[in-house]
């Protein structure tokens, strides 16, 4: 909830979820905004990293199985481009196996959440990402 | 004339010339006796006497020396000449003919010269002939007895009546059974069914036999006789006719299979009533659930409603979970990848790169990698070609690291890495192979269980592959049995009813024995001494069945005295962990079952068995034959009948370190007996009725058994 009051104070942290499943992104959508975050979601992986770099969103929540282009491809195109490298990306297996941890993580993602996820545990993943060393970065759009 | 025919030719030639003699000495007389007369002059009868003398002797003498001369010029070489002639004929490997004894019969000695060179020549050439070809059979024998161990399923081919036949090493090895266990294992001339389940095999033969199509086979499950393996058979009839009832039976162990099957049921039972329940509850909840708001009624409604939910959904993902984890275990323990040597993997990979113009260096720790090598050089071979092309990179390296239970491969180049876009591109497009099924590189990671990745180390870019499970090199693995046991000849036997052992009208060789010795703690059994050793080899169709031995160190609950430890070498702490008595006995009389029994001096064996009789519950009452009674039937009483002698005088060599060990007499009784046996039929003693009764003879030396 401190988040919450953050949020609250100054401008509250934008938040991008790319996802293509829209019952998961409507959930999405209505948790992000009752915790007080600005969020957007596009449904698809293609023109994904163009949406990244116009809106330069405080955190990423980046599905791995997407239309398109995959998950672990975007991630890795972020992390190649120095002006996207800095933020924050959230990666949401499908199923939280070592393999695709070891995947994502040497894709430069941040963090890694399970489908099905526990939204207690999402909003916690959300703000351990966006008040670590990243958060630094995720003022700039206001700067 | 027939009576003369049958004496010897020098014999009929002096005959001739005495009878040459006679006559004309006889004709001498009578001219003389006739001319005397005529002149009727008694003064004349002295002169007449002397001149008939001295021509008859001067006659004798004539025909004497040509007598003589006839017979040891034609006489004696023609006989020596046939004699060396019918030599030839014989024998083989007869010197040249001496050519001086028949040196006045013209050519005809020259002439048999050369027809014995002929004949020398001929028989050698068809002796080099039978040797080729007999060397030759002996080869294509032993490749087929090497193929046949080699085929990696149980292979095993019956009788009409289920008799073994013939066995191959995986059928020991599929049954379970170890090289010592003797008794359970199957045996030559033995029926199937004290290995298998009598039933499903009965049941197939009959299907197959009602087909009455010489092609067809039938797959059934059968079980083991204790049942502790389940197994999957094939049958095919051999025979072209009904009436020829042989079949191959193949085997493949489907216990392990059966297991994994079932458990993969029992998990998908699981899963299902896991989700099942759940998702009505949602699905219940969901209908409940007022969707324009809520309605007048209790304010709490919603709410609970929203919190049944939220408690079935949180149950719903977390056995999902669960679910999913202990899936992708058990596929990580349970898929059918072979064990790659990372060595192997390497090098192959080495010959691949370096036929697409790339060098590949690495370094392969001693490490098994579960992975299909095929699949792997593949896949990544190809994606060295699109590094390759995209960066120009020409040089790449293997690290083979072992990391967490697992290993991962590194196929590391200095330069770019390689985009994941590009990456995912590639694993969709099948690898060009050389030949055979292309598989997209997709399908051989999904297949492994694993994904590759992009990473950079610095200016180094590499490709990821974890590989789930390894092995690191060990001892090696234990061997497989290799041989196979078989005698075809049993197919060809008359058997349209079972040979009972004690079927006294069967000729020796169709019968089943079994020779067997003991060694013990001493001479005498009815002051407690004990079987130390027991061993036993089986005797099939006249032959000695190589794979079917039993040998085994018995415990004899007793103290083993040093006097016979001495002779047997076998000492208290050989048998510390040994069968006791009692098993020992049970094993014997499995594998003896349905044989005659062989023994040299048996009554002392045989004592050692009957015993136990009462305990055991089991009696020795098999036929039982002794090869010391037989060697008295061969070379009569006054000979020597010990094991020792025996074996000498039929130039059996029996071992110095298998000297008075069981299995070391048993194989020279088995020799021996053998030999007899053969001995035995050139005397005409070809069954065993006739046996028993020559032997009963010789009572006197050794009590029969029988």
């Amino acid at each position: 909830m401190q988040q919450d009051r953050h949020a609250d104070q100054a401008v509250p942290p934008q938040l991008l979820v790319i996802e293509d499943e829209d019952n998961i992104a409507l959930a999405l959508e209505i948790v992000l905004e009752s915790a007080g975050y600005r969020q957007e979601r596009i449904a698809e992986g293609t023109g994904a990293l163009e949406r990244i770099r116009a809106l330069r969103p405080d955190l990423v929540l980046l599905d791995v199985m997407l239309p398109g282009a995959s998950g672990y491809d975007i991630c890795q195109s972020a992390r190649l481009d120095p002006d996207l490298a800095s933020i924050p990306i959230l990666m949401m297996t499908a199923r939280g196996s070592a393999i695709e941890r070891r995947k994502g993580l040497a894709m430069g993602a941040n963090g890694f959440i399970a489908k099905p996820f526990d939204i207690s545990e999402l909003k916690a993943e959300i703000s351990r990402l966006l008040s670590g060393p990243q958060t630094l970065g995720a003022g700039e759009p206001q700067g | 004339m027939n009576g003369l025919s049958a004496l010897s030719l020098r014999l009929r030639i002096f005959l001739f010339f005495a009878a040459l003699a006679a006559g004309a000495v006889g004709a001498l007389f009578t001219g003389l006796w006739l001319a005397y007369h005529r002149l009727a002059d008694p003064a004349l009868l002295d002169p007449f006497v002397q001149g008939g003398l001295v021509a008859g002797f001067a006659i004798l003498g004539l025909l004497a020396w040509v007598w003589y001369l006839f017979d040891t010029n034609v006489a004696k070489p023609i006989e020596t000449l046939a004699g060396a002639l019918r030599a030839r004929a014989h024998a083989d490997g007869a010197g040249e003919m001496d050519a001086s004894i028949a040196r006045y019969l013209g050519d005809l000695a020259p002439a048999a010269r050369a027809a014995a060179r002929r004949l020398d020549e001929t028989q050698s050439a068809l002796a080099m002939a039978v040797a080729r070809e007999t060397t030759r059979l002996a080869e294509e024998k032993s490749r087929l007895e090497a193929l046949l161990a080699d085929v990696p399923v149980a292979v095993l081919l019956c009788g009409p009546l289920h008799d073994i036949v013939f066995y191959n090493g995986q059928t020991l090895q599929l049954l379970g059974i170890s090289a010592t266990d003797q008794a359970h294992a199957p045996g030559l001339d033995r029926t199937l069914f004290d290995t298998l389940r009598d039933g499903p095999i009965r049941m197939a033969h009959a299907r197959l036999l009602a087909l009455d199509d010489p092609d067809a086979a039938t797959d059934f499950l059968c079980t083991t006789r204790d049942g502790a393996r389940l197994l999957s058979a094939r049958m095919r009839l051999l025979g072209r006719s009904a009436s020829q009832a042989s079949y191959v039976l193949t085997l493949r162990d489907v216990s392990a299979e059966s297991t994994r099957h079932a458990s993969r049921e029992a998990f998908l039972d699981e899963v299902f009533d896991r989700m099942r329940r759940p998702a009505a509850a949602l699905l219940t909840l969901a209908e409940a659930l007022p969707i324009e708001g809520p309605k007048a009624g209790n304010p709490n409604t919603v709410p609970r409603l929203l919190t049944a939910m939220r408690a079935e959904a949180n149950g719903l993902a977390q056995s999902v979970t669960e679910l999913a984890t202990r899936r992708d275990q058990a596929r990580v323990t349970a898929w059918p990848l072979p064990l790659t040597r990372a060595q192997d993997l390497s090098e192959s990979l080495h010959a691949r790169f370096a036929e697409q113009g790339l060098r590949l260096t690495a370094d392969a720790p001693d490490l098994f990698l579960r992975l299909n090598a095929f699949e792997i050089v593949d896949l990544l071979s190809g994606l060295a070609q699109c590094v390759a092309h995209d960066t120009q990179a020409t040089s790449f390296r293997l690290e083979i690291t072992e990391e967490n239970g697992g290993a991962t491969l590194r196929l590391i180049w200095s330069g770019a890495p390689c985009p994941m876009a590009r990456l995912d591109a590639a694993l969709d497009d099948p690898p060009a192979t050389n030949g055979g099924i292309a598989l997209t590189g997709r399908a051989i990671l999904a297949a492994h269980r694993t994904d590759i990745w992009p990473e950079t180390r610095g200016t180094d870019s590499a490709f990821v592959l974890p590989i789930l499970r390894i092995r690191h090199a060990t001892r090696r693995p234990a061997p497989l049995p290799r041989a196979v046991t078989y005698d075809f000849d049993l197919l060809a036997r008359d058997r349209t009813a079972s040979l009972s052992a004690a079927d006294a009208a069967a000729p020796l060789e169709t019968l089943t024995y079994v020779v067997f010795d003991t060694e013990t703690t001493g001479l005498l059994p009815e002051q407690g001494d004990e079987i130390v050793q027991i061993a036993a080899v089986r005797i099939v169709n006249g032959r000695r069945v190589a794979g079917e031995v039993l040998d085994m160190l018995v415990n004899p609950g007793r103290k083993i005295p040093l006097a016979s430890t001495d002779v047997h070498g076998i000492s208290d702490a050989m048998v510390q962990n040994a069968a006791p008595v009692a098993d020992a006995l049970r094993r014997f009389h499995r594998f003896a079952e349905g044989a005659v029994l062989v023994a040299h001096n048996a009554p002392f064996d045989m004592t050692f068995l009957k015993r136990r009789e009462a305990e055991l519950g089991l009696t020795f009452d098999h036929p039982v034959l002794d090869t010391v009674l037989l060697s008295a039937v061969i070379y009569g009483q006054h000979e020597v009948h010990s094991l020792d002698a025996l074996s000498h005088r039929l130039g059996i060599t029996i071992p110095e370190e298998l000297r008075h060990t069981a299995l070391g007499d048993t194989e020279a009784t088995a020799d021996a007996f053998l030999r007899l046996m053969a001995m035995l039929k050139g005397r005409g003693i070809t069954t065993f009725a006739q046996t028993l009764t020559e032997v009963r003879k010789h009572s006197r030396l050794l009590r029969d058994l029988n």
